[in-house]
């Protein structure tokens, strides 16, 4: 049924005609594209046309290329209630939403004006509150609302604005109207997703978003970030975005947003409140902050003042605001307009505040809290949505009550009826998707961003799609959402080719290595000693299946020292006595009991990386990804000595193209240089440790061979000396040689340079930080040390150095934090 | 009555804490029926920072911090402070009637009824509790009645168990086990009020140690008390119920800080960078002076 025109057929209606012609509004719906007459709207045309042009099967491969850039840019987002925090593909729906220039006109009046009135609802409430004095809003509203946080009230917000980052959901009700469905001030998200769709869409079809006059979205946030900047006062300080962490489902969205606009991304724990300001820790030290992104809830923001549970906020936020030494967007508290009870208030609001009615119509809401709206509610309750007064979610209607619900809500409302609003049930508009080769209606919703530039405000021309999967229209319905779209917003002349990637002006330099929180620093350093760790010991289980199929012999006394090793690491149980070595390497592989295993250590590697994602590019990520997935398909029983080699070969190849994509793909700033302190420690450790149990005067025949396979030196080796393994050529290559990149000497002289690199302290130019005098004395020992004569003890030595240095690494830049409440227990 | 406050609050902690903010809410400030006409908070070791101020509330609030490492923090208070004694006016206005007051008032102020009316960080508006509630409140009773009432019960059907909770225990825990300290019964009580739609404040203040001859000896006179404020319409203002006790706060009764629920009483919170565990001793003592 879709059309496959020839190309010689540009713009022609026909092809437009036959398009379309299977696209059915849904009964009693207004739709977007299509009038009530089964008429094309005129400003859907040029779009639809080339689509039609480029035909349903030219049209799938767009959007597939346009779904693997969303892939390969690692866009995702965690589904919350999934309690195995599984992440999803981002779900874009291609087809964008279309908005003509006068239309926009006026939603853009009427949200610039809704912001202004929110804003002033805003100071009101945390200012004199004669709005509720003069009853105009009922005292339980304020009170009751879980955003109306106390220790703001009288807190005049630094920078003078409330709201700074503002979006609006809203619908199209079957009038033609726009309506307010809701508001979000809290710390909207989408905007974010926004650009990507926007990215994967321009790229899909370049050549219709480039005809097709769509305004270009670049320009929103240039401005804002520029208003963020402006609030910087002094020049080391950082703007930040303050994030809940990756736990959170918009996490992608937060790392996206601090990349796109330059901003340092942190966690609560990044950053310290001192008597003169908001301070980040860094890898050099306490760095200053004036102006914080927010996108944790605001309760959640300071434990001493706020929530005391939170482990996400900054000890002492609230009186850095106070003290007017930080500002925040939105102002911690602004979440309090988001309430569904406002609604019920808003239009009768803006004559008093603005002097002029809603532009915008908001949807018709009731609060029960009032005596005679109850009554009249109470009469009419079917057709009605009666929803939580306070929460944004939820809500139910009234005819689809059974008749337990239907007590229980009467009962309630008749306990507590200022925790109740009515709606009228809203009815959305529909916008066609792309669904088995032809375009389909869906009812959506769409969310409208804005920003405070200077004294006004600017709107997003464009914005964020929410589709239904299935065509049921009523908004409540929607509160999910399945897909996402685009908004193209057109305009009436030519675009300035503003780009929505970072112009060259437009990347100031950013990461200089002093910026590196120390708790990212902290994570990079452990994802390299347990992505090392756990390399070493597949390159040990390699060595032990090696030699139980070559020797046959799973008797003999080499294959025992290496066992004995996996098990001194806890990567194996203790108790093996005579089991098979086989068995050993299974579990090594699989058991997730022990801590040296390789499922606890691929584990502890990914759980580091992913609490600084945002760091590793996708492809990297993706690599710890597969190991993950490689290490929890399961092994056939029994001992299978094939199967398990092939995995360890598996998880090497995965495991060095981390390594390649770290070491060729990474920016080799401070963050990079941890990463490798990391491996670089834990590899001279993990050698020392094999050269003393293989290379030592009691270690059995084979041994040197074994030693050469693990710090894969084999090859060096025969080129070199052509004979069979003797100890003092295999120590020299193994421990002391340093052009051999796995041999320990070579470790440290890269820990010497990377150390070299990283800021000083209060060392003065020219001399060593202790970290760095800890490292040279390693190397010094090396300098001295004789092949021919090294022993164990001095390798044990070299060993505890090696500690050491990794302990002064910690305690000199990652400063490790443990937190704990104060506990109270003595009220009786 | 006139009283001297000593309490002293120690915190030992298991391994030095490098680094410590704490809010203290230890002081009292006059309020209706109660004059401070002197009081002190100490604070060892010496802070770097130290800071006061007040809450939304009207509680007097400390803010310290300290950077150097410690393995110890004592707080001493001492005040002494005048008590008005309070007697119950004969006011028979309905439940109902508070109700429908309390919802369309136009009060935001620091003590105003409309903040306590809803669910709180700690007191959930439980469905058990409620229904409990409920039945000292039969349709058109006048509050005071229908509150001391429950004030009763709760009184009759909870058992007085220290240890049996914590601090952290929620009133529906408490509740299912009929057991617990001040902080439980009073918990237990807003619960079952708000839940219905009344306002009811928590409490954190001190009995007096010592009766007069002849007076029983009062539950939770030698630590830390917790008891409810009921809202008892505009012309009653509000009201202090001690569950924990069956009795009606007047001069034995010296308030320290209102809030919501405990949390937003607790005498000192704070976040603490620290390896290990900590403990804590408190001890109070207050003595009449006239």
């Amino acid at each position: 049924m879709p059309s496959q025109p020839d190309s010689t057929r540009k713009f022609e209606t026909g092809g437009l005609d036959q398009f379309v012609s299977g696209y059915r509004p849904l009964p009693g719906i207004v739709d977007e594209m299509m009038d009530g007459d089964g008429r094309v709207r005129a400003h859907w045309k040029p779009l639809l046309s080339m689509l039609a042009d480029l035909g349903a099967e030219e049209i799938n491969r767009r959007f597939a290329s346009a779904n693997r850039y969303l892939r390969d840019s690692g866009v995702f987002y965690r589904v919350y209630e999934d309690p195995a925090g599984v992440e999803r593909p981002w779900p874009l729906s291609h087809i964008p939403l279309l908005i003509e220039p006068s239309e926009w006109k006026q939603l853009e009046a009427g949200l610039v004006q809704r912001a202004a009135l929110l804003e002033a609802v805003l100071a009101d409430a945390y200012g004199p509150g004669q709005l509720i004095k003069d009853g105009r809003l009922p005292a339980a509203l304020i009170a009751g609302n879980p955003e109306f946080l106390r220790p703001l009230a009288h807190v005049e917000p630094p920078g003078g604005s409330h709201l700074r980052f503002y979006a609006v959901d809203v619908g199209r009700g079957p009038d033609g109207r726009w309506w307010v469905l809701g508001d979000r001030a809290q710390a909207p998200s989408g905007a974010g997703y926004a650009i990507e769709n926007r990215l994967a869409l321009s790229r899909a079809i370049p050549e219709i978003y480039g005809k097709t006059r769509v305004k270009r979205v670049a320009p929103f946030f240039q401005a804002f970030q520029a208003e963020l900047f402006e609030y910087n006062r002094q020049d080391d300080a950082r703007v930040c975005l303050l994030t809940p962490g990756p736990m959170n489902e918009t996490y992608f969205e937060h790392a996206y947003l601090a990349r796109y606009l330059g901003l340092l991304l942190v966690e609560g724990e990044d950053l310290i409140v001192r008597n003169d300001g908001v301070f980040i820790r860094t890898i050099s030290g306490l760095r200053r902050t004036e102006v914080l992104l927010r996108r944790i809830d605001a309760d959640f923001a300071d434990p001493l003042e706020l929530n005391a549970a939170s482990r996400l906020g900054v000890a002492g936020l609230v009186q850095a605001v106070r003290d007017g030494k930080v500002v925040i967007a939105n102002a911690l508290g602004a979440g309090l307009v988001e309430a569904r009870a406002m609604l019920a208030f808003l239009p009768a609001l803006a004559p008093h505040v603005l002097g002029q009615e809603l532009l915008l119509p908001n949807v018709a809401t009731w609060w029960l809290g009032r005596a005679d709206v109850r009554d009249e509610i109470l009469a009419k309750l079917d057709s009605m949505v009666i929803a939580p007064a306070f929460g944004a979610a939820g809500g139910s209607l009234g005819s689809e009550l059974d008749d337990v619900q239907r007590r229980n809500l009467l009962q309630a409302i008749h306990d507590r009826r200022i925790d109740y609003v009515a709606q009228e049930a809203v009815t959305l508009s529909s916008t066609p998707v792309w669904r088995e080769g032809r375009l389909q209606p869906r009812p959506f919703s769409l969310r409208l961003f804005l920003a405070k530039v200077g004294d006004g405000w600017q709107v997003m021309p464009g914005g964020f799609v929410r589709i239904a999967d299935n065509p049921d229209a009523r908004a409540i319905s929607l509160q999910g959402g399945d897909a996402t779209a685009d908004a193209w917003v057109l305009s009436d002349g030519p675009v300035s080719a503003v780009t929505l990637l970072p112009a060259p002006e437009r990347v100031t330099i950013q990461r200089a290595t002093g910026m590196l929180p120390s708790r990212a620093a902290d994570n990079l350093f452990w994802v390299g000693r347990y992505v090392e760790r756990a390399e070493a010991t597949l390159r040990l289980t390699r060595a032990l299946l090696n030699r139980v199929a070559d020797a046959g012999d799973t008797a003999a006394p080499i294959v025992a020292a290496i066992t004995e090793l996996l098990r001194s690491w806890s990567a194996a149980p203790i108790d093996t006595g005579g089991a098979r070595p086989a068995l050993v390497a299974r579990s090594v592989l699989t058991g997730g009991e022990f801590d040296g295993s390789l499922p606890r250590l691929v584990n502890f590697a990914r759980v580091a990386a992913s609490v600084i994602r945002e760091r590793f590019s996708p492809d990297a990520w993706r690599a710890i990804d597969d190991l993950v997935a490689l290490i929890e398909l399961s092994l056939a029983p029994g001992p299978v000595e094939r199967a398990m080699v092939e995995r360890v070969e598996a998880a090497l190849r995965i495991i060095s193209s981390f390594s390649g994509l770290a070491q060729e793909n990474m920016t080799q700033l401070a963050g990079w240089r941890f990463l490798e302190l990391g491996r670089r420690i834990e590899r001279a450790l993990q050698t020392c440790r094999f050269a003393r149990c293989f290379a030592d005067g009691t270690a059995p025949s084979g041994g040197l061979d074994v030693l050469l396979e693990l710090a894969d030196s084999q090859l060096t080796y025969r080129q070199r000396y052509v004979m069979i393994a003797a100890k003092a050529p295999v120590i020299d290559l193994v421990m002391l040689d340093p052009n051999n990149p796995r041999s320990v000497a070579y470790q440290v002289d890269r820990i010497e340079t990377h150390l070299a690199a990283l800021p000083k302290g209060q060392t003065p130019a020219g001399r060593l930080t202790p970290v760095q005098q800890i490292a040279a004395s390693i190397a010094t020992r090396f300098r001295i040390a004789d092949a021919g004569n090294m022993t164990d003890a001095q390798i044990v030595d070299i060993e505890d150095d090696l500690m050491a240095l990794s302990e002064a690494i910690a305690s000199t830049y990652l400063t490790h934090i443990e937190r704990s409440q104060s506990a109270w227990d003595a009220q009786s | 009555m006139i009283y001297d406050i000593r309490q002293t609050t120690a915190c030992t902690y298991a391994s030095p804490v490098t680094n410590a903010f704490h809010v203290l809410r230890q002081t009292p400030v006059n309020r209706p029926g109660q004059r401070v006409q002197v009081s002190s908070l100490q604070i060892e070791p010496a802070p770097v920072s130290r800071r006061e101020g007040q809450d939304f509330f009207g509680n007097r609030l400390t803010w310290i911090a300290l950077e150097d490492a410690h393995d110890t923090l004592t707080v001493k208070v001492s005040a002494r402070i005048a008590i008005d004694a309070f007697t119950l006016p004969a006011d028979s206005v309905t439940w109902e009637a508070v109700q429908e007051q309390v919802f369309a008032s136009t009060d935001i102020g620091p003590i105003a009824p409309a903040h306590f009316l809803f669910a709180s960080r700690m007191v959930s508006l439980d469905p058990e509790i409620r229904d409990y509630a409920r039945q000292s409140f039969p349709p058109g009773r006048a509050l005071l009645e229908a509150a001391s009432e429950l004030m009763h019960r709760i009184k009759t059907d909870m058992i007085y168990e220290i240890g049996a909770t914590s601090v952290t225990t929620t009133p529906p825990m408490s509740f299912a086990l009929r057991r617990g300290v001040c902080q439980d019964f009073a918990h237990i009580m807003i619960a079952g009020l708000r839940g219905i739609g009344l306002p009811a404040a928590y409490v954190s203040g001190y009995l007096r140690t010592i009766r007069p001859p002849g007076a029983a000896r009062l539950q939770g006179a030698d630590a830390m008390h917790a008891w409810v404020l009921v809202w008892c319409g505009s012309d009653t203002g509000w009201v202090g119920f001690d569950p924990t006790n069956d009795m009606i706060a007047s001069d034995e009764h010296i308030v320290l800080a209102i809030g919501r629920d405990y949390t937003d009483v607790a005498p000192m919170d704070g976040v603490i960078v620290a390896a290990g565990g900590q403990h804590i001793d408190v001890s109070v003592n207050v003595f009449p002076v006239s």
